[in-house]
């Protein structure tokens, strides 16, 4: 009974976006994803959603810059378990490009649990919709 | 059945309840599968509803710390209630009668309020700054839609109390009498332009998407129901989808209950195809071909085009009977 | 409205357009620039990839045994500008078309491409080097065995055999 729960609850994920100083190019990729006949992410049963407190899959990205870092936390902590996180693009996952800068310098993972890394610069949608498929069998062991 | 016990099989069964609840999902699945045909996806299945609605309940609920807890908690029950009590109201012609005091059109108009303004009242309980914009603008919105919906509902008045000797009948019940002698009202020209506004009502009670202001996702973070999670959320979802179920009803009720099948299952299948009808016409078709409006632009629209129409309908209608 | 209504109909006739792709497939463009893939053979550790890499993705390291040089190149900070690529000599470093970047956070650090460049002894004073690929001698065009015999050799005893035989020549 449970395990069919779980089947049939992880074929609703919402979808929230963070943008913790991202340049946009990850971000017009994820709504690529979801906007897209081509790619239409909504067949899975995902929805982006405006607000963090219905969220169940968070797509971060950008490098988690000093001026936004606290507001990233505080935004993530107001959504509500079971959450999985994804990094998209390698700036949240290693820095990429703008590591070692004065301005970004935490990772993602060293403020929060991060659970599946899409890197890419920008990742393609195909790219994304595996972390997100991804992300699914993750959630489905967090229920 | 009778008594009591009638009452609660209309309230939880039928036409209430479960019956008015599986077809609310079932128009909210089909309404999201056609609008991504439109777009060329393929869109989520039709069982979506159930299943987002067995997620919301897996998750989390949370409070804000600076919500009154009362009015948080109970603002999402009480429209539910609102809304099933509305449900249990509205006939399904050659089916169910409607239960005897309450098939008042008015009290109808009365009770579909209550939804939105249990949204405001959770909404502005949550403390958040988001649902205070979203309050200011489903009050617009909510005066804005009531004033061509109670013209409409007028002139339909009038109309049935012409049949049946009175100044207005509100009765549902005369209401599909009289339709079911005459036919359907809508083959009277001068009933048209209230058909028309009242169409253009029902996105505005759904809040979909020309008229979703007070929830636009993309500039106030959905607006009223941010701050909601979990099952809370979960009850506003399922308000909404009777609400759907609800206001596709009563168009059909008012303007095309007839024909109807003389079988029981056949009136069902047809009450059903009609509300369906309906709903693909009003809400997915616009929401497929427009754009969100701004809030003076809707409230403008809707004092111009449904009042004006629903204005024109109930003049003719007015000349027509006492002329 | 009604120019819509025109598409929606359209739309609604031709049928989705959406690719099977978490359940089948896709397309990969000729040109795309995905994952590098690093070939040991034909690389001359010049070093050019780690100095032009923008993400600082690259990074060539002597082995502890000093038996040779260590290639990593970490997928997750590598931005597939595809600078490594162009600037490099030999091509030993190229990109696919492999775009299936997702991987878990346990797989973080380990989600690169390596590759082990073997030295071999100089063959006059012993000294570690790289040996020239042969991708490098057919850029050169000119693959005699004289160039062979000084290949063999590290860049001081070159210089030293260069001046002996010009030497040599001359006289």
């Amino acid at each position: 009974m449970r395990n069919v729960m779980k089947n049939i609850v992880q074929k609703s994920p919402w979808i929230y976006r963070i943008n913790a100083g991202s340049c946009n190019g990850c971000d017009v990729e994820m709504a690529t994803a979801a906007l897209i006949p081509r790619y239409d992410v909504e067949r899975l049963g995902c929805k982006y959603c405006g607000s963090p407190k219905h969220a169940d899959i968070v797509l971060i990205s950008g490098p988690v810059t000093e001026v936004v870092k606290d507001k990233v936390l505080r935004v993530f902590n107001e959504i509500p378990y079971p959450k999985v996180v994804v990094a998209v693009g390698i700036c949240p996952i290693s820095g990429g490009v703008f590591r070692d800068s004065y301005a970004a310098r935490n990772t993602l993972d060293s403020l929060i649990q991060v659970d599946v890394n899409v890197p890419g610069c920008p990742p393609r949608p195909q790219a994304i919709i595996d972390g997100i498929a991804k992300a699914l069998e993750i959630w489905k062991t967090m229920l | 059945m009778s008594g009591i016990m009638g009452y609660f099989y209309n309230l939880v069964v039928f036409p209430g309840g479960l019956f008015a609840l599986a077809v609310g999902m079932f128009f909210a699945g089909i309404d999201r599968k056609i609008y991504a045909r439109m777009q060329r996806r393929v869109g989520p299945p039709i069982y979506q509803p159930i299943i987002d609605l067995i997620k919301l309940m897996h998750k989390e609920t949370l409070i804000p710390r600076t919500s009154n807890q009362k009015a948080f908690r109970l603002a999402p029950l009480a429209g539910f209630a609102g809304m099933l009590v509305l449900v249990t109201c509205i006939p399904v012609p050659g089916v169910f009668q409607g239960i005897g005091q309450l098939d008042n059109l008015l009290l109808i108009l009365y009770i579909l309020a209550i939804p939105a303004i249990a949204l405001m009242v959770g909404a502005s309980s949550s403390g958040s700054p988001f649902g205070a914009v979203g309050v200011s603008r489903e009050m617009v919105m909510t005066i804005a839609y009531e004033v061509p919906l109670i013209i409409v509902i007028l002139t339909i008045g009038i109309k049935a109390g012409n049949a049946s000797g009175v100044l207005a009948d509100f009765s549902l019940k005369s209401i599909i009498s009289l339709q079911k002698e005459t036919g359907s009202i809508l083959s009277d020209i001068t009933m048209v332009p209230a058909f028309i506004a009242f169409l253009c009502c029902i996105p505005g009670t759904l809040g979909a998407v020309p008229f979703d202001i007070p929830e636009a996702e993309t500039e106030i973070a959905e607006g009223p129901i941010l701050e909601y999670s979990g099952i809370s959320l979960g009850l506003f979802k399922l308000t909404g989808w009777l609400k759907m179920f609800a206001v596709s009803a009563l168009a059909t009720v008012l303007f095309y209950p007839v024909p109807y099948g003389s079988h029981w299952l056949l009136s069902v299948f047809l009450f059903i195809l009609k509300c369906l009808f309906t709903i693909l016409i009003s809400v997915t078709l616009v929401r497929a071909t427009m754009a969100r409006m701004r809030i003076d632009q809707a409230y403008k629209f809707y004092l111009r085009i449904p009042t004006g129409l629903a204005l024109l309908s109930l003049v003719l209608t007015i000349f027509h009977v006492h002329v | 409205m009604s120019s819509f209504l025109k598409i929606i109909l359209q739309n609604l006739i031709k049928g989705p357009s959406t690719e099977k792709y978490p359940f089948g497939d896709t397309f990969e463009p000729a040109g795309l620039r995905g994952k590098l893939r690093f070939n040991a053979e034909a690389c001359i550790a010049c070093g050019t990839c780690e100095h032009v890499c923008a993400g600082g993705a690259i990074r060539i390291t002597e082995a502890e045994d000093c038996s040779g040089l260590n290639m990593v190149i970490w997928h997750n900070s590598c931005c597939y500008c595809g600078l490594c690529q162009f600037f490099c000599p030999t091509k030993a470093i190229r990109h696919t078309i492999d775009y299936h970047t997702a991987h878990k956070q346990e797989d973080k650090f380990n989600y690169a491409e390596r590759g082990f460049i073997k030295t071999v002894p100089c063959s006059r004073c012993g000294k570690q080097i790289v040996p020239a690929a042969q991708e490098l001698l057919e850029q050169a065009g000119n693959s005699s065995d004289e160039i062979k015999d000084l290949l063999s050799m590290c860049e001081k005893c070159r210089q030293k055999e260069t001046v002996i035989r010009g030497a040599l020549r001359n006289v």
